[in-house]
């Protein structure tokens, strides 16, 4: 970049002086005094100065003063945060009329509402929840305790999800929502807000009672100031604040519930929950007389207000906190509206339920295929930051159980009297990828499927370095170590063996879910099922020598004794697992199969660009995969030989699509009681089932034309047949 | 960072002229036609970067004389591989899909392959089907996808264009070859 002037080096004093800071070995402090004030003489606009280390985001970070969309130190509205409250903006009491008051107070907690959800979203807290200046200056409001509680208890939940985030280190590129940028967050004054909530709680009770009460009981209760002025509104009102409050308590309740220990606090966490949803419904429910208040804007036009009356609120100014958000660039951020908040709490809260009601199993198979499930409600940052906290708790399972005895359970191996093997270095190392692991599962899945990618690579070093090892060992052995009750060598061999599963595992993961974030096009699925396949097979010919050593060994425990009681249930899962992976292992070889007759015969768009060819995309997309030897061969050649000679006329023998449609069937009875499961194995079995007709007719009529869509299931393809 | 198509201009495709960057006068041309089809400001300091570091891989598209598109990009290391980067790409609405954003790539990206560049990459947000559908058709496959990647929340996909890999070591002894035959022959 030439705009600029270096001026010679010698033209600028050195100056050795008295200075602390010490210049380095092979550079002198300069001067650059004259320098500058050469420069501001000759600089025209848009030139500067820079060193040979000026670069693109160097380039990027320079602004330009008053450009409001760089600069963040233009004064907006307000100067600062004393000049808005000194000019009216957020008053207190909001206004002298207690009904105005009252419903100023409902509009400003569902905007709060809206913003707090837009903060979860991914926008900055300063720009949401702390534009309003009731909650940056709760000491303002003291004397109006309703108005006070409320926003402490904000602050105070506020804190306890940025305390989740921050604590579950899944929010890399997600880091906005752990900012805080020295906003006050007064942990004491705020802890005391929920006491003061319930004292307002219990106040608004009594005042909808006594306006519901007959005349007779009125008297009695006639010392209760009303909430408001208007008797005709008097119980609309109550009722529209009480869902609000009990809302907040309860989302309160329930975040911290979820914190304790080891799951403790869960079956009490999942009682909030059920309360937070049902105040959300109320909350909806009071939209009606709310807006009934209100001059009518049109229907269309309420959809999009951050509140339930459709009124602005009063005291909220975005701009307030710009220079303390300095690394966001200025921008103003779309709120939510109030529907769209409330559904994505109802989202939030039912995905936190989810977490809760996981029954904590020391099973790795259940962890996994939990996780998995979780994902597919598209879970956002604060739901998968309670999961990983409770997967992972300082380095167990749960808190509870380590991943030797996790691995074991697995394998169905004792290993309570192989005191040494915890130290043993490659069930260190194991320890520390499964933590990993799991809390990559429980990132966002773009960032998810980069990590996956990356790990693959250090469990498949760690496998090779073990599989030496213990290879080494196994030879060298006597079985002199087995005689004393320690198996640790037996042990880690088997565990070794199961490794090679996990990476097939996370292998999988990785392919199914590029599709899922929508990194493959049409021209590309051929490949990627043929990846899929390979992948499988393997995975399910290591799953299934685990179900064989599993069976093995509990049949021989329950030789040994018998009162031992063997867990058929869970013997009856995995076995299904693997069923269910051998079906997949068929439907993707149909797939590939059927995708690369139709590409041989020209009735469907081959991968070819101008730059480069199909060879390059394959190795793009795999590389990943083909850097941590899966599979150990050369992928490509393979790939293409096996796909080259694929024609429509040999397609119906393979049986492929059939063996699939049959073998889901069987799943689909030991999947009874699973919803969430049956679902799947139903669209794998209706994908298979429609891929068999679509090749009948193919092979019967070449003209037809033929697209690749995911009607039954989101990564298995159905081929769609249509008369041109 | 490109837009999607909507309404057209009447015009033949051998009217439009393109050019590769050829000094500051193209600068306010390049400016305006980011600025008022991208959301994100860039001060001029960003426009300078690219365009006087590697003015060859910038080309404009004129008609009759007007500015209607424009590419700006840069080349260079990244982690052990020479890369190219397509920073901007803009065509303005009346003339898009008519294959004059793909013409702007087309030429960017054979200077960069021409340069020794291994692989191409930028990024386009996820709901724009027509850089998505124009960037696939040259061969990029979406490699990443970036969640909220802009400041509106969007996600992006990072898309990579890979060049064929050349046989490395013969290749390298045929030019140390040349180099040597030159040397005799200047010798």
């Amino acid at each position: 970049m030439q705009p600029v002037r270096e001026e010679e080096s010698s033209s600028i004093q050195n100056d050795p002086g008295n200075c602390s800071i010490p210049s380095g070995d092979s550079s002198v402090w300069a001067d650059v005094s004259p320098l500058l004030s050469a420069a501001c003489t000759d600089l025209q606009e848009g030139e500067l100065i820079h060193g040979d280390n000026f670069n693109l985001f160097a380039a990027m970070s320079a602004l330009e003063i008053m450009d409001p969309k760089m600069d963040s130190g233009m004064v907006s509205a307000f100067y600062s945060i004393d000049e808005a409250i000194e000019s009216g903006f957020a008053p207190v009491p909001i206004s002298s009329d207690k009904t105005v008051n009252v419903e100023s107070i409902i509009d400003i907690m569902d905007h709060l509402l809206v913003c707090e959800a837009t903060w979860h979203m991914g926008h900055s807290l300063a720009q949401t929840v702390f534009s309003c200046i009731y909650v940056l200056r709760p000491e303002r409001t003291s004397s109006q305790a309703l108005l006070h509680s409320y926003c402490r208890v904000i602050r105070a939940t506020c804190r306890a999800v940025v305390s989740v985030v921050s604590d579950a280190r899944t929010n890399e590129e997600e880091d906005l929502l752990t900012m805080t940028y020295g906003l006050p967050f007064n942990g004491d004054e705020d802890a005391k807000g929920l006491l003061l909530l319930n004292a307002v709680e219990e106040t608004i009770c009594r005042q909808l009672r006594a306006c519901k009460a007959t005349s007779a009981k009125r008297r009695l209760l006639e010392e209760l100031e009303p909430l408001q002025t208007n008797p005709h509104l008097e119980e609309g009102f109550c009722k529209a604040l009480l869902c609000r409050i009990r809302f907040r308590k309860h989302f309160l309740h329930a975040l911290n519930c979820m914190r304790r220990p080891q799951g403790r606090g869960h079956e009490l966490a999942r009682k909030h929950i059920a309360s937070c949803i049902s105040e959300l419904q109320s909350l909806l429910e009071s939209a009606e007389f709310l807006r009934s208040n209100t001059v009518n804007n049109g229907e269309t036009e309420i959809e999009e207000r951050t509140t339930a009356s459709g009124r602005q609120p009063i005291g909220f100014d975005s701009t307030l906190n710009k220079r303390l958000s300095a690394p966001t660039p200025p921008r103003a951020i779309k709120l939510l509206s109030w529907k769209k908040a409330i559904d994505y709490f109802v989202k939030l809260l039912h995905n936190l339920d989810q977490i809760c009601a996981f029954s904590l199993e020391p099973d790795l198979d259940f962890v996994l295929q939990f996780v998995i499930q979780f994902h597919k409600s598209r879970p956002d940052l604060v739901s998968r930051a309670h999961l990983q906290l409770l997967l992972v708790q300082d380095g167990k399972l749960y808190g509870r159980d380590t991943f030797l005895t996790i691995c074991a359970r697995l394998l169905a191996i004792d290993v309570s009297k192989n005191h040494g093997l915890h130290l043993n270095e490659y069930i260190l190392q194991l320890n520390q990828l499964m933590i990993n692991l799991l809390k990559i599962l429980c990132a966002n899945t773009p960032w998810q499927r980069r990590k996956l990618g990356k790990i693959l690579n250090d469990w498949s070093i760690f496998n090779v370095q073990m599989g030496i090892n213990v290879g080494q060992l196994m030879q060298q052995d006597t079985s002199r170590s087995q005689k004393n009750g320690d198996r640790s060598l037996f042990i880690l061999n088997h565990v070794y063996g199961w490794i090679e599963e996990q990476i097939h595992w996370v292998a999988l993961r990785f392919l199914v879910l590029g599709f899922e974030l929508d990194l493959y096009s049409p021209s590309e699925y051929c490949m990627v099922y043929w990846y899929m396949y390979i992948i499988l097979w393997k995975l399910h010919e290591k799953a299934r020598l685990r179900v064989l050593i599993v069976v093995h060994s509990e049949e021989r425990k329950a030789k040994r004794n018998k009162e031992y009681s063997r867990d058929m249930a869970r013997e009856d899962r995995i076995s299904l697992w693997v069923l269910l992976i051998q079906c997949q292992t068929s439907l993707t070889q149909g797939l590939t199969l059927m995708i690369a007759a139709l590409r041989n015969e020209g009735m469907c768009l081959k991968s070819q660009g101008p730059f480069n060819t199909e060879n390059e995309k394959f190795t793009q997309h795999f590389e990943l995969l083909q850097k941590a030897s899966l599979p150990e061969y050369d992928a490509y050649e393979s790939f293409s030989k096996s796909t080259a000679h694929a024609s429509l006329d040999f397609l119906p023998a393979y049986e492929c699509f059939r063996d699939a449609q049959k073998m889901a069937k069987d799943i689909k009875v030991g999947y009874a009681n699973d919803p969430d499961k049956l679902a799947e194995v139903r669209g794998i079995e209706q994908v298979a089932e429609h891929n068999v007709i679509a090749v009948n007719l193919l092979c019967q009529d070449r003209s037809l034309k033929v697209s690749l869509e995911f009607t039954h299931h989101p990564y298995f393809a159905t081929a769609i047949v249509r008369r041109s | 960072m490109e837009k999607s198509i909507e309404e057209k201009e009447e015009f033949d495709e051998s009217e439009i002229e393109y050019t590769s960057y050829a000094g500051e006068h193209h600068l306010p041309l390049i400016m305006s036609l980011v600025d008022q089809e991208l959301s994100e400001p860039y001060s001029i300091f960003t426009y300078r970067y690219f365009v006087y570091l590697w003015p060859q891989l910038c080309f404009l598209a004129f008609h009759k004389g007007r500015c209607i598109g424009t590419i700006v990009c840069k080349m260079g290391e990244h982690r052990q591989t020479y890369r190219g980067y397509i920073a901007m790409l803009v065509v303005i609405k009346p003339y898009r899909g008519r294959g004059i954003a793909s013409e702007l790539v087309t030429r960017s990206i054979k200077v960069m392959m021409e340069s020794g560049c291994e692989e191409v990459t930028l990024e386009a947000e996820v709901d724009n089907k027509g850089a998505l559908a124009l960037y696939g058709r040259l061969g990029f496959i979406r490699a990443k996808r970036l969640h909220h990647y802009y400041l509106n929340g969007m996600d992006a996909f990072r898309l990579k264009l890979l060049f064929p890999l050349k046989p490395r070591l013969p290749q390298i002894a045929s030019q140390d070859q040349t180099q040597q035959e030159q040397e005799n022959f200047t010798a």
